[in-house]
């Protein structure tokens, strides 16, 4: 999973490509960290080229989903493919994380 | 008007408390809000001032004669608070006789003033001290002897004290009398909607209490779907074994989000009551396993969303009553706007309800 992240004009705009497993959850974790940081946080996942995410995924998204949140924030993440989808729609997770 | 030697005296005197005036001020503001926070009572406004010496000059000139010193006169620091609705004021005023001392005698409730065929200034206000338990400082005595008024009135009564304040006049026996009459008729407009304001937001509470205890006491056919009444039913937890059931698949676990965006699902579906919700709980739930099975079985996918029972739900009654793959793409429109991809995902879902035959 290779992920960039860009600051444009208060707006954190996060690239995600590749598949998104418990073999690199941990690092994924790691590469998000600074997103999980400051006040009022407006994020934008472009999923395009995010090929499949596991339950260690779904998690992440929760737990930054939240942290946004709790800091007055907005995340949408966009652009998923019909398989990444599917496993948020199947989870329930659609109901909760802003998809586009 | 110059002032004469002992309004000259007083505002000396004022100058010289100027700094103790302004903590006491910001102490007393400082003092309500955490009281308030700390009571979570919320409130329109909260604001403070100290007189200013302009202002004081011409009250000197006025009525310089009726003041020994400068603490005789009371609300050289002032302070308002602001409710919603008229009736918080007396909760307001509770708190305030707790917090602070209230001198009784200059206190005055001029909402009792008026006579009953009168209308005009409501507000309560309390001429205070600030006691020991908040300010002990042997080196600053004045903090606790040097009074402010602490004024007490809803939205409403402050924006006709406002209005009125406007026109120019100080009293009203200086306003020719036609506006009179047509000021006291607005004041008579605003304290019959601050008493209906009470009076509507009393009914309100008293309906989400009925809807609670009716919910909570099980009678569903009785309780008439709507965002309050989804609300407490889903306090219940109604899904909470068919998720668990969901769960077994994977051994997941559950994330307990809301299902409150379903609210608007379940009205376009025709759901009346609490009581219809149930019913298509207890009639589908097997099915909504059954898809959920079909989804999750072989994906390793251990976590679900407590919301996706009642999504499956909500498919599966679209289905069984007939109205197919754009039935579901109206509900998936309905809880995440247009989209292409609710077609494709209607379709996926139509084709595993072949296979599992709950078409």
């Amino acid at each position: 999973m290779n992920i960039t992240i860009n600051n444009v004009d208060n707006k954190t705009l996060v690239t995600l490509d590749g598949r998104l497993d418990t073999s690199n959850a941990d690092q994924f974790q790691q590469d998000i960290a600074p997103l999980m940081e400051g006040d009022k946080p407006n994020i934008d996942i472009d999923c395009t080229g995010m090929t499949y995410t596991s339950s260690q995924g779904l998690r992440l998204f929760l737990s930054l989903q939240k942290s946004v949140m709790s800091r007055g924030g907005k995340m949408v993440m966009r652009n998923m493919n019909p398989q990444v989808k599917e496993v948020f729609d199947i989870t329930g997770f659609s109901n909760i994380i802003t998809i586009l | 008007m110059k002032l004469d030697m002992h309004g000259e005296m007083i505002l000396d005197q004022y100058r010289d408390n100027l700094p103790v005036y302004n903590k006491i001020k910001d102490l007393v503001l400082d003092t309500l809000r955490k009281c308030l926070a700390d009571n979570s009572i919320m409130i329109a406004g909260l604001e403070g001032r100290v007189k200013t010496e302009k202002s004081l000059t011409g009250k000197l000139e006025l009525k310089g004669y009726k003041y020994r010193t400068i603490d005789d006169i009371t609300d050289i620091v002032g302070v308002r608070i602001i409710t919603f609705f008229s009736d918080e004021v007396d909760i307001i005023s509770a708190l305030a006789e707790k917090l602070f001392d209230i001198d009784w005698e200059n206190s005055v409730d001029k909402r009792k003033m008026l006579e009953i065929d009168r209308f005009g200034y409501m507000s309560l206000h309390y001429i205070c001290r600030l006691p020991k338990s908040i300010c002990d400082d042997p080196t600053a005595p004045q903090m606790n002897s040097i009074r402010f008024e602490l004024q007490m009135r809803s939205a409403l009564q402050h924006v006709w004290a406002n209005m009125q304040h406007d026109t120019g006049y100080k009293s009203d026996v200086e306003i020719p009398i036609h506006y009179q009459r047509s000021l006291n008729r607005l004041a008579g407009i605003l304290e019959l909607a601050d008493e209906q304001f009470s009076r509507i937001r009393k009914e309100i509470n008293d309906y989400r209490r009925n809807v609670q205890s009716l919910v909570a006491s099980g009678n569903f056919d009785d309780v008439p779907l709507n965002g309050d009444t989804f609300r407490s039913y889903s306090q219940l937890q109604p899904f909470k074994h068919l998720v668990d059931k969901i769960a077994t698949i994977n051994q997941a676990e559950v994330y307990d989000d809301s299902i409150m965006p379903y609210y608007h699902v379940l009205l376009h579906m025709g759901m009346k009551t609490i009581g219809d919700i149930e019913r298509l709980r207890i009639k589908y739930s097997d099915n909504a396993y059954q898809l959920a099975l079909i989804q999750l079985a072989g994906t390793g996918l251990d976590i679900v969303a407590y919301s996706v029972a009642l999504q499956n739900l909500c498919i599966v009654h679209i289905l069984k009553q007939g109205f197919g793959e754009a039935g579901l793409v109206r509900m998936f429109e309905s809880l995440y706007g247009p989209s292409d991809y609710n077609s494709t995902r209607a379709s996926r879902i139509y084709q595993q309800a072949q296979k599992i035959n709950i078409l």
